[in-house]
């Protein structure tokens, strides 16, 4: 069977096609390939457009940066290159590691909690009315409080030990991945579900094939926005129970007035949350490879 | 809008197995659809009244009506997605209860899941069915062959152009080797071109199909060249106003049925069928009280 469609669908082709001459117009897998070439190059070039411009904005605030702090009262800012000298400082006296090391650990915990327990009842409140309707109330309400206002009765509850950072952490985490899933599987295209009717799909079969995959965007979106929440809940949580880790580093530097001391521990963080971010897109491009 | 699934209709509800075990029991009547005194009403009024309609194993029939006349309902109906009002809609000899395994829809909407490959979207139904797995290999590639998607497999729906689509909308229907296919518009939503392609390789494939075909259309052309039998149905309420058969021979092309006499003959009597009502939706009142 002919395939014009396929030529058709890569409209790059025909200025070629009509500068070379019919005569030299080969089979459609020859044409494809050869419009196949031109994208990917042109892909190519724009991404290092996209990391060329990056690059430019980093130089041009770094030296912003140095120009303005170096300008600055030491007490109010700080100069990169001093920031960066603290750093050093603070990675080699004054435990950055193991503050860090702490934070990265109770963040894990608290998000992966939050995480899981937020993807699981999005997609009940999402998929079943019954579900919404019995929770659908609080997780709203909470939802729309701020979490900070909490964290002071958690620790009146639950003390201040690393269990309290984790469950705050994993409240921070959990709202928002309860109301960005619970949205995915509503918003679940209503033509493939009529499919899956047709098909015969059972519930089993229903959650595999269509709400699971469908919803996997909108997990990511949640995690991604877990990771933004979950960080403030983070820094809250250990200004909060002063009990170690990178937001106490901060509190007590800011409090003796070392800013070069608190930049440097705002850079880290700030570090951590592009990453993380970096890593979630990781994760579902190999999860969904489907969904660009 | 009479053609949509009623809002909220329960997509999750498991499909009743036992409506596939009646249809297994009555095999001698095959691909036989027998409608009898069919009616629908939805909350704006009635969309099917006293709709009768007998097609024969093998037969390939195309409805054809314009907006809101309820030929999607009848399809729907068939494909036991849509719950029967009064009447009967019976597939080999055994009432509609669901959607039945003997039984598969092409949707205009191509209907694939996205993050399936075309493979895995044709597989799916087997896979469902619980297939052996050899069987299911052979059986899933032979679909992709016919269609003439080979080569194409291992591609999701997004790399595929609309022809591709529904080309792999149609291997699904055929995996499963139902005696029944209902198509719902499905080269509506390709463009001419590509749509006047997709028919010539229906009639090709047609030869080689011994399924009942019915096939719903906007377009008159659309329904002379490919079926063997025209339903007009009309609309306020949606009835049936015609049933005439097709005397060009199967099988034929494309430019066989444009040069065939009895072309525009019939293309005119069918056309004088639908004036008044298409008229009528392209806001012509002139038309109207011309015809009154």
């Amino acid at each position: 069977m002919s395939e014009p469609e396929g030529r058709a669908a890569g409209g790059q082709a025909t200025a070629s096609q009509l500068s070379a001459g019919p005569d030299t117009l080969g089979t459609r897998e020859q044409i494809e390939a050869v419009i196949e070439q031109r994208l990917r190059q042109r892909s190519r070039r724009n991404r290092r457009m996209y990391l060329l411009i990056r690059v430019v904005s980093l130089i041009i605030v770094l030296a912003a940066w140095q120009y303005f702090g170096s300008k600055a009262t030491p007490i109010v800012f700080d100069p990169l290159t001093r920031v960066l000298g603290a750093l050093g400082d603070l990675f080699r006296h004054n435990g950055l590691g193991s503050a860090l090391w702490y934070s990265v650990w109770t963040f894990a915990v608290g998000y992966l909690i939050g995480l899981v327990a937020g993807v699981v009842l999005g997609m009940l409140i999402g998929a079943y009315r019954r579900v919404e309707a019995g929770v659908g109330l609080y997780v709203y309400a909470l939802y729309a409080t701020p979490m900070v206002a909490i964290v002071p009765l958690l620790s009146i509850w639950l003390g201040f030990g690393v269990f309290t950072q984790e469950v705050i952490i994993a409240l921070f985490v959990l709202f928002p991945c309860v109301v960005s899933v619970s949205y995915g599987v509503r918003n679940i295209d209503g033509d493939l579900l009529e499919v899956a009717r047709s098909l015969r799909m059972g519930r089993a079969s229903l959650w595999r094939h269509v709400l699971l995959p469908g919803t996997v965007p909108y997990i990511a979106a949640g995690a991604a926005q877990g990771v933004a929440m979950g960080l403030v809940g983070m820094f809250i949580a250990e200004i909060f129970t002063q009990l170690s880790g990178l937001g106490n580093l901060l509190e007590t530097a800011a409090q003796t007035y070392h800013t070069d001391e608190a930049l440097a521990v705002l850079l880290v963080i700030m570090a951590l949350g592009v990453i993380l971010r970096g890593l979630i897109t990781l994760v579902q491009r190999r999860v969904a490879p489907w969904a660009k | 809008m009479p053609d949509k699934a009623p809002p909220g209709a329960p997509a999750a509800a498991p499909a009743a197995p036992d409506a596939a075990d009646a249809a297994d029991a009555a095999d001698a009547a095959g691909g036989r659809i027998d409608c009898a005194n069919v009616y629908k009403w939805f909350p704006g009024g009635i969309v099917l009244e006293d709709v009768s309609l007998t097609v024969e194993t093998g037969q390939f029939v195309c409805i054809v009506g314009p907006s809101g006349c309820g030929k999607t309902t009848l399809l729907r109906m068939m494909a036991g997605l849509a719950e029967v009002d009064h009447g009967q809609v019976s597939i080999g000899g055994a009432p509609v209860t669901g959607p039945n395994r003997r039984v598969a829809v092409v949707f205009q909407h191509f209907g694939l899941f996205p993050w399936k490959t075309v493979q895995r979207n044709v597989a799916l139904p087997l896979h469902l069915a619980r297939t052996p797995r050899a069987e299911a290999e052979s059986r899933v590639s032979d679909a992709i062959r016919t269609v003439g998607l080979s080569g194409h497999e291992h591609k999701y729906p997004a790399q595929l152009s609309g022809g591709m689509k529904q080309r792999a909308g149609l291997a699904r229907a055929l995996a499963t080797a139902p005696d029944v296919l209902l198509m719902d518009e499905p080269f509506a939503a390709v463009d001419a071109q590509v749509r006047e392609v997709l028919q010539e390789d229906l009639l090709a494939l047609r030869a080689r199909l011994r399924q009942t075909i019915v096939f719903i259309t906007h377009s008159i052309d659309e329904a002379i060249t490919l079926g063997d039998r025209i339903i007009v149905m009309g609309t306020r309420p949606g009835r049936i106003v015609r049933d005439v058969l097709v005397p060009i021979e199967q099988p034929r092309t494309i430019a066989q049925v444009r040069r065939h006499p009895a072309y525009a003959g019939l293309r005119e009597e069918i056309w004088q069928q639908l004036r008044q009502s298409a008229a009528e939706q392209a806001g012509n009142p002139v038309e109207q009280a011309g015809e009154a």
